[in-house]
């Protein structure tokens, strides 16, 4: 009886020791994005802590500029501050290749599963290094982003303006219903140096042929099919509001729901969520969105999604991986794209039926996802934006001719690729 | 002998209680500079971590680079005419307020409120009154029958317009100094000056402004470290652009820096900057200790 008593108050006590690590509290810390993302992921996490009471994690909100910096600062040191990081896509091969992310293909090997065919396939590969399907998994997409095209299709209507095929069917449609509408002006865009600029020109600049960095890897923005792309974009931004050069997400989000811009050739689906909506819009259910017409090439929507990594560096790595796989998964990227419209990564999200009745314009956002082209793959991604934004804002505001504004950003990227 | 054992005891104390705030010092501040000073004489690259000697190939490149130079002679204006006007409407405040007046008090504390703001306060404010359509300032010059004016949007007035936010910020700092130099002189020398009939412009030209001539150039000095290393309202109301029109060396130096990791560069953009920064105020300095 009393070696029974004992082994039974040993078993009891392993018992609750194993019950003790089991709900060993975790904290994990994201370096996430604000905004239109912040405010979905913390959705996810309030979902996932309230079903994990033993995870507590604090989401920090940070700007493009500050999450780069940050994760950088943080990963090259390797002192592990983050569990998890948001990494905007033409800044992933520097995280990959300096071997600041941890492989996830070992945990889902560890945990007995794999990344599931859910995920739109060209996206999850440029989560690989290499960019291809046998390239190490870095991370997952956790957002499906893509610039997409938007147009007033009640004034396009009442000029007898065909749906947009082509860019010169555009430059048609601004001029028209710039000159005939009053208070509405034909067309608008983001004209602000570095990111936003270069974001707007890239779907023009790629349906032309213009290839930033060429097969041999020398940068190429002056070819006759870029400076033909300038020339276009220029002539273009002649039907955009004064002060186009200076105009951000706010004008150009706030132009088309106030209805007094009539084309937006970038427009982002996280923008969307308020274009049907009355309260918010004085043209609600006017506004198309479509994937981007073509020119001399196909449509070339700019894919711009964020990966979610996990740094090398993570003290919680499998806490970490575990919520990873969670805001990557179908149930997370369901209830997201409905409370707040995030564009989801994965295709059963696109399908669904309850996601689709509030969010009609995604099937055009997955055939632009399906159809998009992401920018290059470089190290110096940071650099050719910002060089290749100041000249084309040179050109914008008529410091410089096309030719001679991509000449010289040509040259200069040169002197960053070298 | 027993007098220079002492001296020498004296001073070994005297280093003894020094070195540790030197120390300090030393590490505070030479050690970051000469850190700065080295490191602009390599190609560093923070991303990959590789360092290389270049020599002076970076101040080579930097001085040959358009948008540094660019940005050297947007500083170097945007400096030069904010200390100006900030100086200039100091003194004439602090002389039209002289003296005691009713509520003087509550004067001052609304006169030195905009630099109480924050930066990026009084940015976002002045963002929404420069918008071209929404902005105050637009609507105030249609409502008088005048013509838009593109505050941050035209090339040509992008910089006079933050030029502007500065000395509306700053202005109230230079009233300040140059009324405390005023309330520090004794009202006898100006009594008496009116009694020898001197004229009100006598008055400011040979006597206020002589005696004010030192707090003068010392608020001159600093308005021009301060404006020389601008970066937050440029930062927030325009980025550096229309173009390049309102770039600064402090935007230029950020840029290399934390966006590009190019550290070797930053470096060398940081040591011309501090070297303009010495050059101005050891001009300020000179007239100023050359007077004691």
């Amino acid at each position: 009886m009393k070696r029974f008593l004992i082994v039974t108050l040993l078993v009891l006590t392993a018992f609750s020791v194993f019950a003790q690590a089991a709900k060993k509290p975790v904290k994990l810390v994201i370096a996430g994005r604000d905004g239109d993302y912040g405010n979905a992921m913390q959705v996810a996490v309030d979902a996932y802590t309230a079903a994990h009471p033993e995870v507590s994690i604090e989401l920090l909100k940070l700007s493009g500029d500050d999450i780069y910096q940050k994760s950088v600062i943080d990963l090259r040191s390797g002192t592990g501050s983050y569990d998890l990081i948001l990494i905007d896509d033409p800044k992933s091969l520097q995280f990959q290749k300096a071997g600041w992310l941890a492989d996830l293909g070992d945990y889902y090997k560890k945990a007995g599963k794999q990344a599931d065919p859910d995920f739109i396939q060209s996206l999850v590969n440029l989560c690989r290094y290499p960019n291809q399907p046998s390239g190490k998994l870095y991370g997952l997409p956790f957002v499906g982003n893509v610039s997409l095209f938007a147009y007033r299709a009640d004034l396009y209507k009442k000029y007898s303006l065909p749906e947009p095929k082509t860019w010169t069917d555009v430059l048609v449609a601004a001029k028209k219903i710039s000159e005939n509408e009053s208070g509405v002006s034909g067309v608008t865009f983001r004209g602000v140096k570095g990111n936003p600029i270069v974001t707007a020109f890239l779907p023009v600049f790629w349906a032309f042929g213009g290839e930033l960095i060429d097969a041999k890897g020398q940068p190429s923005v002056n070819s006759p099919e870029g400076i033909k792309a300038l020339s276009y974009f220029l002539e273009l931004a002649k039907y955009a509001p004064k002060g186009v050069s200076m105009n951000n997400t706010a004008q150009v989000r706030d132009g088309l729901l106030a209805g007094t811009a009539a084309i937006a050739p970038e427009v982002w689906p996280a923008w969307l969520g308020s274009m049907d909506d009355p309260t918010k819009s004085k043209v609600a259910g006017n506004v198309r969105v479509m994937k981007h017409p073509g020119e001399v090439t196909k449509s070339a929507p700019m894919i711009g999604i964020w990966h979610i990594a996990m740094p090398a560096a993570s003290k919680n790595k499998d806490a970490a991986f575990d919520f990873l796989v969670y805001v990557t998964g179908k149930e997370a990227q369901k209830l997201m794209a409905i409370q707040t419209g995030l564009p989801p990564s994965r295709s059963s999200v696109y399908d669904d039926a309850d996601v689709l009745k509030l969010r009609p314009w995604y099937p055009a956002v997955r055939d632009a996802l399906v159809n998009g082209k992401a920018r290059p793959r470089t190290m110096v991604w940071g650099e050719i934006e910002n060089v290749l934004g100041d000249y084309l804002q040179m050109a914008l505001i008529g410091d410089l001719k096309p030719d001679a504004a991509l000449n010289e950003a040509n040259a200069k990227l040169v002197q960053v690729l070298k | 002998m027993i007098r220079e054992t002492r001296m020498k005891g004296k001073a070994l104390f005297f280093w003894a209680i020094l070195s540790p705030a030197l120390a300090l010092m030393v590490w505070l501040t030479a050690y970051p500079m000469l850190s700065v000073a080295v490191t602009s004489l390599q190609n560093y690259n923070y991303m990959t971590d590789t360092r290389s000697w270049v020599g002076l190939g970076n101040y080579g490149d930097i001085l040959g680079d358009r948008l540094f130079l660019q940005s050297f002679r947007n500083t170097l204006v945007f400096c030069l005419g904010t200390t100006l006007v900030e100086v200039f409407l100091g003194i004439v405040l602090a002389l039209v307020f002289y003296g005691d007046f009713r509520g003087k008090r509550t004067f001052m504390i609304l006169a030195i409120f905009p630099m109480m703001l924050s930066t990026m306060v009084v940015c976002a404010v002045w963002k929404t009154l420069f918008h071209y359509d929404i902005g105050l300032l637009n609507y105030t010059l249609q409502s008088l029958g005048l013509e838009r004016f593109g505050w941050l949007i035209d090339k040509n007035k992008a910089l006079s317009s933050l030029a502007l936010v500065d000395i509306w910020q700053w202005t109230p700092f230079s009233f300040i100094v140059i009324q405390a130099g005023l309330a520090s002189v004794p009202a006898e020398i100006f009594e008496a000056s009116l009694i020898d009939g001197a004229s009100s412009r006598q008055r400011v030209f040979r006597i206020t402004l002589p005696i004010l001539r030192d707090q003068i150039l010392l608020l001159a000095l600093l308005r021009t470290i301060d404006t020389f290393k601008v970066f937050a309202k440029v930062y927030a109301l325009t980025g550096g652009g229309p173009g390049n029109a309102t770039e600064t060396t402090s935007l230029f130096i950020y840029r290399e820096a934390f966006s590009y990791f190019k550290f070797g560069r930053s470096s060398a953009a940081s040591m011309i900057t501090l070297a303009a920064v010495v050059l101005m105020s050891a001009f300020y300095l000179r007239k100023i200790l050359k007077e004691e």
